[in-house]
């Protein structure tokens, strides 16, 4: 199974629009899954109209918190010297564990010298299992509030995904925005990166530095220039861009209220507005998707 | 001094163009400093047209292991909880990129076989410009923990923050670590929503995360009028949040952004008045 991951660096310039229009599309062409990678705030089952009663959701847990016994701790602070992350509070002669801060790597328990440290499982996500209108699965996940671990909770975005995927011949992954933990999850192991920037300083400084990235793990990528037209003089600083990286601009799109417009009704945009169509053929051939 | 976070859950609803924006206006009367905490595409500098320097590496501490003293038991990778230690022919490899610097591994060895070395995952930068100071965080492109990076923020704010009426935070989109540091020690946070249904859940999300980190939160509802500003309003009315002000939509605006201009609108003084 192929996949592709739609990513831009710069939060809301247009990602899951395009990543879920782009969906419904190649689901008419061939069987498909989607993976929603944004867990801090995912958003691509809205963006695709998924019916939410319709859909399977269970806790996971992805990594473990550091859990002190008050009955076998003697206060010898050595729980605390050795945490790296500073997640040990002591209050008086009490130590207690932030569950905020802690990270779950399990150095205190080796270094408490009472083993009064116990490392449990702690639930950190809610995954999603929804099916669209067209049929086809999407998996998503959310990010318990305060919880750290994103990348691992795309990892098992991604596994879930391809538990589903059953003959699918493509995956269609929208990424978290940034360049970080959760990112690289994402787009490790792709064949295709489309990344989406508009024509703006920022979101070229960061569409810089999220192919920096996607070079890192070799993955072939083309661009969409969404909203072009609102500073033409900067498209064409992109297009200059894409030139010196030897990439495709796979389309340009112009600014259009429907896009938004078809967010309220919950809709992809292709399907609120048939015209929108041509775009995301024109990515889906000159990505050869 | 008064910290003020400018975050907001969803990419792209106007963070920076707000704590910029805010920022400046705040600038014409008091000290201002403006701290770019989104380290994995800081923008502040691009918008204000600030030219930086830098001023400190990030650096964190990575395993290296002592091959004299290694007699490949293996326990050093059994223990770490990040799989960055990978045995390869009875040996220890080290993924330094996802190597956390926790040190159990250290803990776990018999042979006292693990060292430490030190790797950059980002930088620190300054300028000034349009009235105000900058500091913006910068992640190194392939690191994956931009935290570190708004922790190290965090240590130069605290250094300078005397020197200062208002500290302005404009934090990274989402609601993980690197967010929750930047919220950290703001009394007040600003969360800039969009409304969409996009916008309207994700703000659900950051306010539940402000309430978790019991920070005072309140709303700038941006684009107002371009999709439907109840969607908003009712996650506001939801979560007790207020909405100190409402920028309309429109396409001059975000010419203006895409341009690389701060924005100027009277809901930008409006919200500058209530800081105050």
């Amino acid at each position: 199974m192929k996949k592709v991951c739609v990513l831009s660096g710069k939060g809301g310039v247009g990602k899951s629009s395009i990543a879920a229009s782009l969906a419904v599309l190649l689901s008419e062409r061939k069987k498909i899954v989607c993976a929603d990678c944004d867990v801090d705030a995912s958003n691509l089952s809205l963006a695709l109209g998924v019916d939410e009663n319709r859909t399977e959701k269970r806790k996971i847990a992805t990594g473990k918190k550091a859990f002190i016994d008050k009955k076998k701790c003697v206060s010898c602070g050595t729980c605390k010297k050795t945490c790296y992350f500073g997640a040990i509070n002591e209050k008086g002669s009490e130590f207690s564990v932030s569950q905020l801060k802690c990270e779950g790597c399990g150095a205190c328990a080796l270094a408490c010298p009472q083993g009064a440290i116990e490392m449990r499982e702690c639930e950190n996500a809610e995954l999603s299992v929804g099916k669209t209108r067209q049929g086809f699965i999407v998996v998503s996940a959310q990010l318990k509030m305060g919880e750290s671990g994103s990348g691992k909770v795309v990892a098992e975005v991604k596994r879930e995904t391809e538990k589903h995927a059953g003959e699918s011949e493509l995956m269609v992954i929208d990424s978290a925005a940034g360049i970080g933990c959760p990112v690289i999850a994402s787009v490790t192991g792709s064949d295709f990166v489309v990344a989406v920037t508009e024509p703006s300083p920022s979101a070229l400084s960061d569409l810089e530095r999220v192919l920096g990235v996607v070079e890192h793990f070799g993955i072939p990528f083309g661009i969409v220039i969404n909203k072009h037209d609102l500073n033409p003089a900067f498209t064409q600083k992109i297009e200059e861009f894409a030139g010196e990286k030897n990439a495709k601009v796979l389309a340009k799109i112009p600014y259009d209220r429907s896009f938004v417009d078809a967010l309220v009704e919950l809709k992809p945009v292709i399907e609120f507005k048939p015209e929108t169509r041509v775009f995301f053929e024109e990515i889906a051939e000159k990505a050869g998707l | 001094m008064k910290r003020i976070a400018v975050t907001g859950g969803k990419g792209g609803t106007g963070k920076s163009t707000i704590a910029t924006a805010l920022a400046v206006e705040l600038g014409k009367r008091h000290r201002v400093l403006l701290a770019d905490a989104d380290a994995d595409c800081p923008n502040d500098h691009l918008i204000l047209g600030i030219e930086r320097k830098e001023i400190a590496v990030v650096k964190q501490r990575v395993v290296k292991i002592n091959d004299s003293k290694c007699t490949g038991c293996g326990k050093c990778a059994s223990v770490c909880a990040y799989n960055a230690i990978a045995m390869v022919s009875g040996k220890p490899l080290v993924l330094e990129k996802m190597c956390s610097g926790c040190g159990a591994c250290a803990l776990a060895c018999p042979e006292n076989a693990v060292e430490w070395k030190e790797k950059e995952v980002g930088r620190i930068f300054e300028g000034k410009g349009k009235g105000i100071s900058l500091l913006s965080g910068e992640l190194k492109i392939g690191e994956p923990v931009s935290e570190l990076v708004v922790k190290k923020l965090n240590e130069l704010i605290k250094e300078k923050e005397k020197e200062f009426d208002y500290v302005i935070v404009d934090t990274a989109a989402g609601t993980h670590c690197d967010v929750i540091s930047a919220l950290e020690g703001s009394g007040f946070a600003i969360a800039v929503a969009e409304p969409t249904p996009l916008g309207a859940h994700d703000l659900g999300l950051i306010l539940e995360l402000l309430h978790v980190l019991e920070v005072k939160g309140s709303v700038f509802l941006n684009r107002s009028g371009i999709g439907k500003d109840e969607l908003v309003e009712k996650i506001c009315s939801d979560k007790k949040t207020k909405i100190i002000a409402r920028m309309p939509y429109s396409k001059k605006i975000m010419e203006s952004y895409s341009a690389g201009k701060p924005v100027e609108h009277e809901s930008i003084e409006k919200t500058a008045g209530l800081v105050e």
